[in-house]
């Protein structure tokens, strides 16, 4: 601890004569790395929005119930508590033909002038059920079994297909994760080699000399994080710019999609890849230093 | 008072292609004596400062150096051991770009000693060995006996229990030679063993109170000496 402490001058000056013996080959390290933390960045990101957007689909899914003919205001009343009581339901309103109306001119835009073609309001009352996502199936089945209700729509199939793709999205984000994490460990691992073979001599002294291997190879070690630290931070600098001129424009062309706070993304995404860029430089640095030969 | 820092029983060492460079070695080494093993280019000199280095491992008998066996699977104790060494390399592996006393601060960095006392201390070995006026010159721009200082400074600054030098007067003249050897016998003392290869023998005729070791094809002879040899083949 005590030698650690005495050098630090002395690991500070050789970590910059490690990285100043091959620059060229240093400099493609950063940018290698910090081109690789900028994928795996973005992929964080999307997996981010993602994440964001199915969170939003479980409190947002949506089912609706339709009446069995001939059922009084009453019973469609009771029929409404009934469900809202029911497990994975977190809200149940009642829809009235006028409400169903106006909710579809709504949906129809500009197309909406069609529904001047008909003589009597053509839609029919039903029960708006705001379900969790993970409950869909028990709840439609539930739904459909009560007495007075003549069938459920649902919108499964989009929902199920959506979860599919922020699944998808999710699954490339772990490989693309794993393959950030070793192709990283493989570029730092491969500068620290080269810096060992570049200082072979050095080491040899040293350790004939009697010096500890952490001695010889700590500033290897530091040389590693530096590096992969600032891949980090070049990365991050070109996320954050990329999200400060591309996330309102993709927020204007995904208006449907609940977006994250571009505030929050950008602290998250700063503190992930710092952090990963320095436990990996650690790793790769280690891993880079196992080939030095004791004997 | 018999400590016996190197201790080599029946101590055999064949390269990996079959070379026999040393043959069933018994010696004893105490603090304070000042060996001179002479001989001829490729008779094991080199081979024995190497197995004091643990730098090879004996295949045969068993060596001591320190306290520390020297063999396979020792490495930790090994290298504990090489901190209580001053060697003195036949090429000096002094670090390049470096001034001499940064090379003479390397030898004890990890020491766990304060910067200031190291540089102290090695300004003073540098002194000692004649090179104050060469401190701060770069150890590729000094001659080859300054150099030569250089890593005689780096060893000693260590206060060594086993100082070492490997054919210190191979590039000298006769008397440059014979100053460096009285040089390197200076430090020998009452907590400093000094053990000097050479195959310059005629340099050393004159040098007394030290031990002489002739090796020839491998095997140890005494020519001369004192005490602290307990066994010889």
């Amino acid at each position: 601890m005590k030698s650690l402490f005495y050098n630090t001058g002395y690991f500070i000056r050789e970590l910059f004569k490690t990285i100043r013996l091959s620059p060229l080959s240093n400099f493609f390290s950063f940018i290698g790395t910090s081109l690789i933390l900028l994928l795996f960045g973005l992929i964080m990101i999307s997996w981010w929005i993602g994440d964001n957007f199915i969170s939003s689909l479980k409190d947002e899914a949506q089912i609706s119930a339709y009446f069995a003919p001939g059922l009084k205001q009453e019973q469609m009343h009771t029929l409404v508590e009934e469900i809202a009581s029911l497990e994975g339901v977190t809200a149940a309103r009642y829809i009235d033909t006028e409400m169903a109306y106006e909710e579809n001119k709504r949906l129809l835009g500009d197309e909406a002038d069609i529904l001047e073609l008909f003589d009597d309001n053509p839609f029919e009352s039903y029960i708006d059920i705001r379900i969790n996502l993970d409950d869909m199936d028990s709840v439609i089945g539930k739904v459909s079994g009560l007495q007075g209700i003549d069938y459920v729509r649902d919108n499964r199939e989009v929902l199920v297909q959506l979860k599919g793709l922020v699944n998808a999205i999710k699954l490339i984000g772990s490989v693309v994760a794993l393959a950030v994490g070793i192709t990283t460990i493989i570029i730092i691992s491969h500068m620290i080699r080269q810096g060992i073979y570049n200082n072979r001599e050095q080491i040899n002294t040293l350790w004939l000399l009697g010096a500890p291997a952490w001695f010889i190879g700590f500033p290897f070690v530091l040389a590693g994080i530096l590096l992969t630290l600032l891949g980090g931070v070049a990365a991050v600098g070109l996320i954050i710019l990329m999200l400060e001129g591309g996330y309102a424009q993709l927020k204007s062309y995904l208006v449907f999609l609940p977006l994250p706070s571009v505030i929050e993304l950008k602290q998250n995404i700063s503190y992930i890849i710092i952090a990963i860029s320095a436990g990996l430089g650690l790793f790769g640095s280690l891993f880079g230093l196992s080939s030095i030969k004791k004997d | 008072m018999n400590k016996g820092i190197i201790k080599a029983s029946d101590l055999s060492l064949v390269y990996k292609d079959g070379t026999k460079a040393l043959n069933n070695i018994n010696i004893e080494i105490n603090p304070g004596d000042l060996v001179y093993i002479t001989g001829p280019s490729g008779s094991g000199k080199t081979s024995f400062l190497k197995l004091l280095m643990g730098i090879e491992y004996p295949t045969e008998g068993s060596l001591n150096v320190l306290g520390v066996d020297i063999k396979r699977g020792h490495q930790g104790r090994i290298q504990k051991m090489r901190r209580q060494i001053g060697p003195i390399f036949q090429e000096f592996k002094l670090i390049e770009g470096r001034s001499a006393l940064e090379n003479v601060c390397m030898g004890m960095r990890f020491f766990g000693i304060r910067p200031s006392k190291i540089r102290q201390q090695a300004m003073e070995a540098l002194i000692r060995v004649g090179l104050e006026s060469k401190i701060h010159t770069k150890v590729e721009n000094l001659s080859w006996g300054q150099a030569q200082r250089v890593a005689i400074a780096r060893a000693v600054v260590r206060k060594p229990k086993l100082l070492l030098a490997d054919e210190p007067t191979g590039n000298l003249d006769h008397e440059n030679a014979v100053s460096m050897l009285q040089l390197l016998a200076s430090f020998c003392d009452s907590n400093t063993a000094v053990v000097i290869t050479t195959h310059a023998t005629h340099l050393i005729e004159n040098q007394k109170n030290a031990i002489y070791v002739h090796v020839e094809k491998g095997e140890f002879s005494i020519k001369a000496g004192k005490t602290g040899i307990a066994a010889i083949s």
